[in-house]
């Protein structure tokens, strides 16, 4: 029934995972999307098919969200999984008590095959994982001759324990677990989108010349657009303004750091951490290159192994400690509340996520068109960004929860009076 | 494909404005373009039904209405007590009872111990103190008793979903331990409502582990693990 040998039906929520299901509502999601776009219209039931079948080999995705007396935990889910046309809103709330219990979403509208998951199940690696082969299967189920070169878990081998494990356990260090408090971040004020709905813009450049404008100030694509990023806040949001209270806050980017590729896990469950980027900028005439120089080192510096180690270890050591452990669920909810409350979101005035390079068997590139991301956006990090790049497309997918669209024409306009060509695709969200 | 000459960016979608800066845009649409987003559809949010407003505004009004006599005719007895938590036991049932999408056990076993709980509020405070004791000799030992028994049969009859049941009805199986602990230490007097009680309970435990042994080690690891 899709369990691995010896691995019991159950198991309890990974470390990062158990924050979600209490601090999560119809403004804050905690959802994200990834989605592939085809070259040909895709078959809703040929789709419906695929994702049957591959739903086997993912276990891990196929339970529902229990609560137990002292914690959640996944209970494995018998019941049928039904694919969705594509709704208007993007990340919206994922209720358990529908959709069968299952906590992530398969959607399809023309070419596009997209996946709406909760953070609890897993982060983006996950489900890109999930998503190719689900992408694949529904191209085997149309009859196409392509081969997963290793690159994409099918059907054909069995699901391991590996991929189950919640590889903080495995890889955290008690000793290494300093708490370093942090102040609050400045946040991106504006007018909120009627009925919690979010605002997509999308954009989409030319890989390389984003890899070689990157390299023109010796910089990775990541910190390069972070630091593009701040600039585009300081520009839009602070500068003229500094003496302005709310101005006096660092604005804090949240970077996800993907630990799969420090540390050498397989699983397909929540393994991320994330470094910031922290800067005062309520000062005048701070330059590009300034904020270049900070965020490289501070790049530099959350990059480092020890530091890593350091914020997995804090969070295993909050779980594992003895008192919260041996709280009643009941209670322990509205600590994991307040505790979210005053230290989670507040703590960053944005999110980027950068999901890398998309890698996919040879065989499989000519069906597929463009990969995009985009992450939820709420009432504290009212604009987030997802980066993902495939072939030649490097798509820039900003999400939020505010009308206003400052930072992103501020952010796109950069590449433009570089000369570069930019294709923007929106939602429609601002023409309501 | 349109194109706005202030932003200098293409726009793929079939935009009016530029969703940057809300200009006008340049160029023809393409019109074999097939939208990539769909149409917005406002949320019809529920609007708390007029049936809800109205029994709700009556319990309001009536809760008052009794609090106001119950103090201008004071006789020595908060007596409006009894009828206000009839009303607030009404919301119980219609709140975890009718509009939960809990499963049966846990409503069983949850509208039960309310029950439980203001019936023996209620006979602790009020009457005679030669009747008093009612609630705690019959009603808290039979009402478990009459759960207990529901569960099973709900069990016994819908025996794919046993699982998330039995988690319920251990918990009213230990409650139900409990009167018959009162009747040792002789809080309760009348001891035959206890026994049959306590012996169902055990009863339903002994089958449990005789033919359910495993489910009922796993489900206990899965809900009390650490």
């Amino acid at each position: 029934m899709g369990s691995v040998r010896g691995q019991k039906p159950w198991f309890p929520l990974d470390n990062a995972a158990k924050i979600f299901p209490e601090v999560s509502n119809r403004k804050e999601t905690n959802t994200f999307r990834v989605q592939i776009e085809l070259k040909e219209e895709v078959d809703p039931e040929t789709l419906q098919i695929a994702v049957d079948h591959i739903l086997d080999r993912f276990p891990m995705f196929k339970v529902r969200l229990k609560s137990g007396f002292f914690w959640r935990y996944f209970d494995h889910n018998n019941s049928p999984f039904q694919i969705e046309p594509l709704p208007n809103q993007v990340c919206g709330q994922l209720n358990p008590k529908e959709n069968n219990g299952y906590l992530f979403k398969v959607y399809y509208r023309h070419q596009i095959i997209a996946i709406e998951m909760f953070h609890s199940l897993s982060d983006g690696a996950g489900a890109f994982m999930f998503l190719k082969s689900v992408v694949y299967q529904y191209l085997v189920e149309k009859g196409n001759k392509i081969t997963p070169d290793n690159r994409i878990l099918t059907n054909d081998s069995l699901p391991t324990r590996d991929e189950y494990e919640d590889s903080y356990r495995t890889y955290y260090n008690h000793k290494n677990r300093k708490h370093i408090p942090e102040k609050k971040a400045f946040g991106i004020k504006g007018t909120p989108i009627p009925d919690n709905y979010v605002g997509l813009i999308s954009g989409t450049l030319a890989t390389d010349k984003m890899l070689e404008l990157a390299r023109r100030y010796n910089m990775t694509v990541t910190e390069y657009l972070a630091a593009l990023m701040m600039w585009s806040i300081y520009v839009t949001k602070i500068q003229f303004r500094e003496h302005l209270k709310a101005n006096q806050k660092p604005v804090k980017i949240l970077i996800p750091v993907n630990l799969r590729r420090h540390f050498p896990s397989q699983s397909l469950r929540n393994f991320t951490n994330f470094l910031k980027t922290n800067m005062m900028m309520a000062r005048e005439n701070i330059t590009f290159s300034e904020i270049v120089d900070t965020v490289k080192s501070q790049f530099d510096e959350g990059m480092k192994k020890s530091e890593l180690i350091r914020k997995m270890s804090e969070n295993v050591a909050f779980e594992t400690n003895i008192i919260l452990r041996s709280t009643p669920f009941f209670l322990k909810k509205f600590l994991l509340k307040i505790g979210y409350q005053m230290l989670g979101l507040s703590l960053n005035t944005m999110s980027l996520t950068n999901v890398g390079k998309v890698d996919l068997p040879e065989s499989m590139r000519p069906y597929i068109d463009n990969v995009s991301a985009a992450v939820y956006s709420g009432k504290f990090n009212t604009v987030n960004c997802a980066i993902v790049s495939f072939g030649g497309k490097f798509k820039i997918t900003f999400t939020r929860s505010i009308i206003e669209t400052t930072i992103e024409r501020e952010f796109f306009r950069h590449f433009t009076e570089l000369g570069m060509a930019v294709e923007i695709e929106s939602n429609y969200v601002e023409e309501y | 494909m349109k194109h706005c000459n202030i932003c200098h960016v293409d726009i793929k979608t079939n935009q009016k404005y530029c969703p940057l800066c809300h200009q006008v845009l340049e160029g023809e649409a393409d019109p074999e373009y097939k939208e990539l987003y769909p149409e917005y559809v406002p949320l019809r949010r529920e609007v708390l039904p007029l049936t809800k407003k109205v029994i709700l505004f009556m319990t309001l009004v009536s809760v008052l209405v009794l609090l106001a006599v119950n103090l201008l005719t004071w006789d020595g007895t908060f007596w409006s007590l009894i009828p206000i938590g009839g009303i607030l036991y009404f919301w119980l049932i219609v709140r975890y009872g009718v509009l939960s999408k809990q499963n049966i056990a846990f409503k069983l076993a949850l509208l039960t111990t309310f029950l439980v709980i203001i019936l023996n509020l209620i006979d602790q405070n009020y009457g005679p103190i030669e009747t008093r004791g009612w609630a705690l000799d019959y009603v808290t030992p039979l009402a478990f008793l009459a759960c207990n028994l529901a569960i099973s049969v709900i069990i016994w009859i819908r025996r794919i979903n046993y699982r998330d049941y039995i988690f319920y009805l251990i918990a009213i199986l230990i409650f139900s331990l409990v009167p018959i602990i009162l009747v040792l230490v002789t809080v309760i007097n009348v001891a035959w409502p206890s026994i049959a009680a306590f012996g169902l309970a055990i009863f339903i435990l002994l089958f449990i582990i005789f033919f359910f042994p495993k489910s009922i080690k796993e489900e206990i690891k899965k809900r009390f693990h650490l």
